[in-house]
């Protein structure tokens, strides 16, 4: 058993009922028919359309959260401009963030 | 020891998939023959689930040329029985846990990843640019909802710290009711956690409007679209199984009570009716989580479900977190 401060739990439990539960369902699926004809219908399913290359239809790690992006495009936008690039901005940054924490925890702190 | 808690295990595991397919697939057709009532349609007969899994047993198990053979396989089986092991962990009617002394709350949350992500690596496995897509969609749609979920579960075990104990256990939560342990800013809260729970669920479950990853009019059933057979079926039993394991998690944060704790009945009597009242507590939470939603609302784009979980869900759980944080200093009764 695994405790730490907020919670626990027991890998070797979860493990060997993991392990049952794949069992059975490898017997569920077992139970279905296995063999299947290897003409037209193992083509991948595009509508109709004929299928491009791989190339063309790869979708680049870049695209991969695309959504994600998108819907916090503003959120983003801000940060790629606080990412100049140049080191005395990021010194800047690091000096700012220092002083308001100091400020936060000793003088506030204190008060 | 060791042999009994193993063969414990065991037998849960065994128990816990009958249970968990039958009653899976049984909400599974109540939910759908709903939705159909709902749209002014016949709809199948209840055991319709339960004919489509029969069906797809019998239907061939195609493995499309570009895909990943042992991947495309290993997912729905791996899909399943994450789903169902879940409900080795979440408190069914009266009866405590099965392996709740093994696994915490944030256990559970952890399992609940499991089956979404074996569906995208099962999606990215096709080798088909219609479930490529539904793969990226699903990954994006998961790291949208955990976020108030996180806030909603850190909510509540936060709130049942100040009675102390084991408070991440569920066994613990279900036995300590947020309610009775709440002002009036706090059931507020509570009742706000509860929503935005609630609005979670259907993302978690993969239904409208959060159903982006396997949008059929859109994508073709997105990382399902070269699925058949008995692979499909699996993936369906899953479906039906986490659907029932997400309403029975709902159920034990913020419902847990037994009818035997109002009405004094027989042990084994009480037994029963807790476990028939857990069962309408599940169809109550599936019915105005899931179906009643799905009924009335079209599906959102994938930019909108990121939106709608990080900024206006993700803002109502943590301002749900901030009353129950004020009903600790200003505690107010409500009753």
């Amino acid at each position: 058993m695994i405790k730490t401060v907020g919670g626990y739990w027991d890998p070797i439990i979860w493990i060997i009922a993991f392990i049952v539960i794949f069992i059975l369902a490898y017997m569920i699926r077992a139970i279905g028919k296995k063999e299947y004809r290897k003409g037209e219908q193992i083509k991948p399913f595009l509508s109709g359309m004929e299928e491009p290359s791989k190339e063309a239809v790869h979708i680049r790690a870049s695209n991969l959260y695309w959504g994600f992006v998108e819907a916090l495009k503003s959120y983003y936008e801000t940060m790629k401009k606080m990412h100049t690039g140049i080191i005395n901005d990021y010194v800047a940054w690091f000096v700012g963030i220092t002083a308001i924490i100091f400020i936060a925890v000793f003088i506030v702190g204190i008060i | 020891m060791l042999g009994e808690l193993l063969f414990k295990t065991v037998i849960a595991s065994i128990g816990i998939t009958i249970f968990a397919v039958i009653f899976g697939l049984l909400f599974k057709g109540i939910d759908r023959k709903l939705v159909a009532r709902m749209q002014m349609r016949v709809g199948p007969p209840i055991r319709q689930p339960f004919l489509d899994v029969i069906k797809l047993m019998s239907k061939e198990t195609i493995v499309p040329e570009n895909a990943v053979g042992w991947m495309y396989n290993l997912a729905p089986i791996i899909c399943l029985a994450s789903s169902i092991i879940l409900l080795l962990y979440i408190p069914i009617g009266n009866f405590e846990p099965l392996l709740g002394g093994h696994g915490d709350i944030i256990l559970v949350i952890y399992i609940f990843l499991i089956p979404a992500l074996a569906m995208v690596a099962g999606g990215f496995a096709s080798g088909s640019p219609f479930a490529t897509v539904g793969a990226q969609r699903e990954m994006i749609t998961m790291m949208s909802y955990e976020f108030p979920l996180a806030v909603v579960i850190i909510a509540i075990v936060w709130k049942l710290s100040n009675i102390g104990g084991d408070i991440f256990s569920l066994q613990f939560i279900s036995s300590h009711p947020i309610w009775e342990e709440v002002g009036l800013l706090g059931l507020i809260g509570g009742i706000i956690l509860l929503l935005a729970l609630v609005i979670v669920t259907p993302g978690e479950v993969a239904k409208i409007p959060f159903d982006v990853a396997e949008a059929e009019t859109e994508i073709a059933h997105g990382l399902l679209v070269e699925y058949s057979g008995r692979n499909l079926a699996l993936f369906y039993i899953a479906d039906a199984v986490k659907m029932f394991a997400m309403a029975s998690l709902v159920v034990a944060l913020f419902f847990p009570y037994n009818l035997s704790d109002f009405i004094k009945l027989d042990e084994i009597v009480a037994y029963i009716a807790d476990f028939l009242f857990f069962l309408f507590k599940v169809f109550l939470v599936m019915l105005f989580s899931i179906s009643l939603v799905r009924a009335g609302m079209a599906r959102l784009r994938i930019t909108q479900v990121v939106s709608v979980y990080w900024i206006t869900i993700t803002l109502i759980a943590l301002f749900g977190l901030v009353l129950l944080m004020w009903d600790n200093q200003y505690s107010i009764k409500w009753w």
